[in-house]
């Protein structure tokens, strides 16, 4: 487990003036909603330990339960502090759920919590991770070669062929990245259930590479979308 | 306690529901009529005219008269411009700002005349509990429905014309989320449940998740300029057509044929042919006559149809789902009688819809069920919804950084790090945007504002956070601060155009025009009475018999005050007066009232003695 050696960061309820722990959402004394403190985190706002893998049932239950405590339409007949508590309280509720169920946000949330946070998107787009150079480089060039096919008129059925060529073993790769992190997702759990932090830590900064490469090759895989697409892909 | 109701505020037709001890009702009028025309009509003497009795002036005096006035709703002059033609009254307005419409002399906002509909719900509701012997029958709050695809500025239009109509807006919810809390209310369902919404002007498609009483929305889509108005309408161009009719100076008309094909559109959802039919086109001596067949109206309005399932395979997509995993599907809204709708849902779906429950109805109550949630505090059900559109800012180049996606659970709030351009830099525009799109250009504009009072520093180095909160109602507030020094500022968005501010100062001078008419026709009354009395063949004896000297002449010259002021707009000086000469009167009133009856008891009939008034 978790060192409980931290000192649990306390907030008074705005009503009766009470200490209450952060990771609570009411008040213990006067049972009142209590305003959201700038501490804890979705995990401890769900009632979760730090751990990658959840139980989609168990924490869409956790939601609506969570949902039916603080939602506004129960606090209309109530003070002006209580109900700003409810709509914070909700709306902290809804952007948690939104990011916790989803396992890739899930993943880049903890590793913004850890202090693994990869950098920018768009700057992790612009600088190519050292293991993909060799990737990039030949893909850069068919992209190339595709286009000088298009400019001497080539049938498009053979550009088509040649970027679908291109494309495979990028593809290869996503699914070789997302297969790591799905193996590091567990590591990390079982290293979290067994207060190995070092490990842990070890296992974020893996996930952190991997996770931009992946991130990486997402794009890649777009551009040879849109060639082949011969444009941008349809707005929804 | 006041009461709280559940309002459909409709563009072609609005109900009105309440809910007591949970079990939901839709309230009917004196005639047991549940559908309130959401058509005014102002008339010569300034009176206002709603539901039926204006859905009849559209065919008398149809440039006094505003139907779909949702469909203006929260909209600029800009937006409307190219479906105006169609409609009977006029529109005008300036760029950028809110519509106005037209009636005669008297000029409306699209949120006042809903107002007008909205105020009579209220009054049909408060009949309603006074009939039943309630003890407090007064309706002083509502929670009002509108298209789940309607965006802020559409919402917050709503929102001002409950309050302009007296009524404390509790919550706005979206039709076809109120469809299925009724919906899943009555058949107990559970699971994936989508709602197909074809109303008179809008469209929207819902996928909602039920489980344990929440009815959580997944997804929603939809088109706010999409319903049966727009199939009237290919049918009226036809005819329009046929006739050699100019919508412009043939309002008449225009109205006559509409209401020919709205009733040949119903007859094809239950017959395969039938004719249009008009006994008189206004403005000539000629009838008209055209067969058309279910076919022939199918191929018509397929293109209209088609429109709507582009959304619902968006909603389905952002739902993560397929058709296939939806497990019932439910249709509200009039336009869903069309056979074809239905056909073509079932083909999208691959299911057959519900179509068991009345799809009129079906959204007031469940709004009267969301009204009830609220007031009781009950908690075995709740709705979570979503917000339609994306919501984002313009930064650098035009471009829109989201800050809340689509279809996000609402409330929901978010928040975004600015900073400076240039050194020493002490105010930031802030742009507010609301749609899907990637240049600002091509989204909606809710509003800008300026966050000012930030301290000169190098480019780069104020550190702003601008942070959304949308509420449950779907409509959003902002508010931004500089970090470093801590310069606040809240705002609640408005549309771009200076709307609510503009609309309550209308609704005042409608109250007081309103005031006048009444004060003055009070004042009339005691004229008319006052003066027929004087004018009795036996005032004289009457007079010499029982008033005091002196008392005569007051009352004439009483009279002649209110005479004098009756054509002035002055409502405090016609009211004083004709206080005055009611005060003046009271005597000589009680005086013939002794008269008459003695005069019956000495035998002659009451009537005769009024005879002789006369």
């Amino acid at each position: 487990m978790q060192s409980d050696t931290s000192a649990i960061p306390i907030q008074p309820c705005k009503h009766c003036g009470t200490q209450a722990p952060v990771d609570v959402h009411f008040c213990p004394r006067c049972d009142r909603i209590l305003t959201l403190g700038r501490h804890g985190d979705y995990f401890t706002f769900f009632g979760l330990h730090r751990r990658l893998r959840v139980d989609p049932r168990d924490l869409e239950q956790r939601f609506r339960t969570l949902s039916r405590q603080f939602h506004p339409d129960y606090f209309h007949n109530s003070g002006t502090t209580e109900r700003l508590a409810s709509l914070e309280r909700s709306s902290y509720l809804n952007d948690a759920f939104r990011t916790l169920r989803d396992p890739l946000a899930r993943l880049e949330y903890l590793l913004k919590l850890e202090g693994f946070a990869p950098k920018e998107a768009r700057d992790a787009s612009a600088q190519v991770p050292a293991a993909l150079l060799e990737e990039v480089f030949a893909l850069n060039e068919e992209l190339e070669a595709a286009q000088d096919m298009r400019l001497e008129g080539a049938p498009a059925g053979q550009i088509a062929a040649r970027l679908d060529a291109a494309r495979t073993p990028i593809e290869a790769n996503l699914a070789e990245h997302e297969r790591q992190l799905d193996v590091l997702m567990t590591a990390h759990d079982a290293q979290f259930d067994a207060g190995d932090v070092e490990g842990r830590h070890a296992t974020l900064a893996s996930m952190r590479t991997l996770l931009l490469e992946r991130t990486y090759l997402t794009n890649l895989l777009a551009t040879v979308h849109r060639e082949l697409g011969g444009g941008e892909p349809v707005q929804s | 306690m006041s009461k709280v109701v559940g309002i459909d505020l409709g563009t072609t037709n609005s109900l009105v529901a309440f809910a007591a001890g949970g079990t939901p009702e839709v309230i009917a009028d004196e005639s047991g009529d549940t559908l309130l025309p959401s058509i005014v009509s102002v008339d010569e003497q300034h009176t206002f005219h709603v539901g039926r009795e204006a859905q009849r002036r559209l065919l008398t005096d149809p440039t006094r008269t505003v139907y779909s006035v949702k469909r203006f709703m929260g909209r600029g002059f800009e937006d409307v411009q190219d479906e105006q033609r169609w409609f009977p009254f006029k529109v005008s307005g300036e760029a950028g700002d809110v519509v106005h419409i037209h009636l005669g002399e008297t000029e409306l906002t699209p949120p006042e005349i809903s107002a007008c509909v909205l105020r009579e719900l209220k009054r049909r509701a408060e009949q309603f509990f006074m009939k039943a012997g309630d003890f407090d029958p007064e309706v002083a709050a509502a929670v009002i429905t509108v298209p789940a695809y309607f965006n802020d500025a559409q919402r917050t239009a709503t929102r001002d014309a409950g309050r302009l109509a007296g009524l404390e807006v509790l919550r706005i919810i979206n039709e076809p989320t109120a469809a299925c809390l009724a919906y899943g209310l009555d058949k107990r369902r559970q699971g994936t449940i989508a709602v197909y919404d074809l109303g008179g002007g809008t469209f929207d498609i819902s996928i909602l998740k039920v489980e344990d009483g929440v009815f959580q929305v997944l997804s929603t889509n939809g088109d706010t300029h999409l319903g049966g108005d727009d199939i009237d309408r290919v049918l009226v161009e036809i005819v329009a057509a046929d006739l050699g009719i100019d919508p412009a100076t043939q309002a008449e008309a225009v109205q006559a044929v509409r209401k020919a094909v709205i009733q040949a559109k119903w007859d094809l959802s239950d017959f395969d042919e039938t004719d249009i039919e008009l006994d008189r086109v206004p403005g000539s001596d000629r009838s008209y006559r055209r067969h058309i067949t279910r076919s022939e109206f199918e191929s018509l309005i397929a293109p209209i149809v088609a429109r709507t399932l582009q959304p619902c395979r968006r909603a389905i997509e952002d739902a993560g789902l397929t058709a296939q995993q939806v497990d019932a599907v439910v249709l509200v809204g009039g336009s869903t009688r069309t056979p074809i709708v239905r056909r073509e849902v079932e083909k999208l779906f691959g299911r057959a819809p519900y179509t068991d429950l009345n799809p009129d109805e079906i959204v007031a109550i469940g709004a009267a069920v969301q009204a009830d949630i609220l007031v009781s505090g009950r908690r075995e059900m709740l709705l979570l919804d979503v917000t339609p559109l994306s919501l984002g800012i313009e930064t650098m180049g035009g471009i829109v950084s989201k800050i809340i996606l689509r279809n996000s659970t609402i409330p929901a709030s978010g928040s975004e790090m600015f900073t400076s351009f240039v050194d020493n830099q002490t105010a930031v525009d802030i742009h507010i945007l609301q749609g899907e799109r990637e240049m600002a250009a091509d989204n909606r504009s809710l509003g800008r504002f300026k966050l000012r009072g930030i301290p000169p520093m190098p480019a780069g180095l104020p550190r702003i956070q601008v942070r959304f909160q949308i509420d449950a109602n779907g409509i959003l507030s902002v508010s931004a601060h500089e970090l470093r020094t801590g310069v606040e500022q809240a705002i609640e968005v408005k549309p771009s155009y200076g709307m609510l501010l503009e609309s309550f100062e209308h609704a005042q001078e409608d109250v007081n025009a309103r005031m006048l008419i009444e004060v003055r026709n009070e004042a009339e009354t005691i004229l008319a009475a006052t003066e027929k009395t004087l004018r009795r063949p036996d005032f004289a004896e009457i007079a010499a018999a029982r008033l005091a000297p002196g008392e005569v002449g007051a009352i004439h010259a009483a009279v002649a005050e209110v005479k004098a002021v009756m054509t002035q707009d002055d409502r405090d000086v016609i009211q004083a007066r004709s206080t005055a000469l009611n005060d003046a009167t009271k005597h000589l009133a009680e005086v013939m009232m002794n008269w008459t009856v003695q005069a019956a008891l000495a035998g002659r009939s009451a009537d005769d003695v009024a005879a002789q008034g006369r």
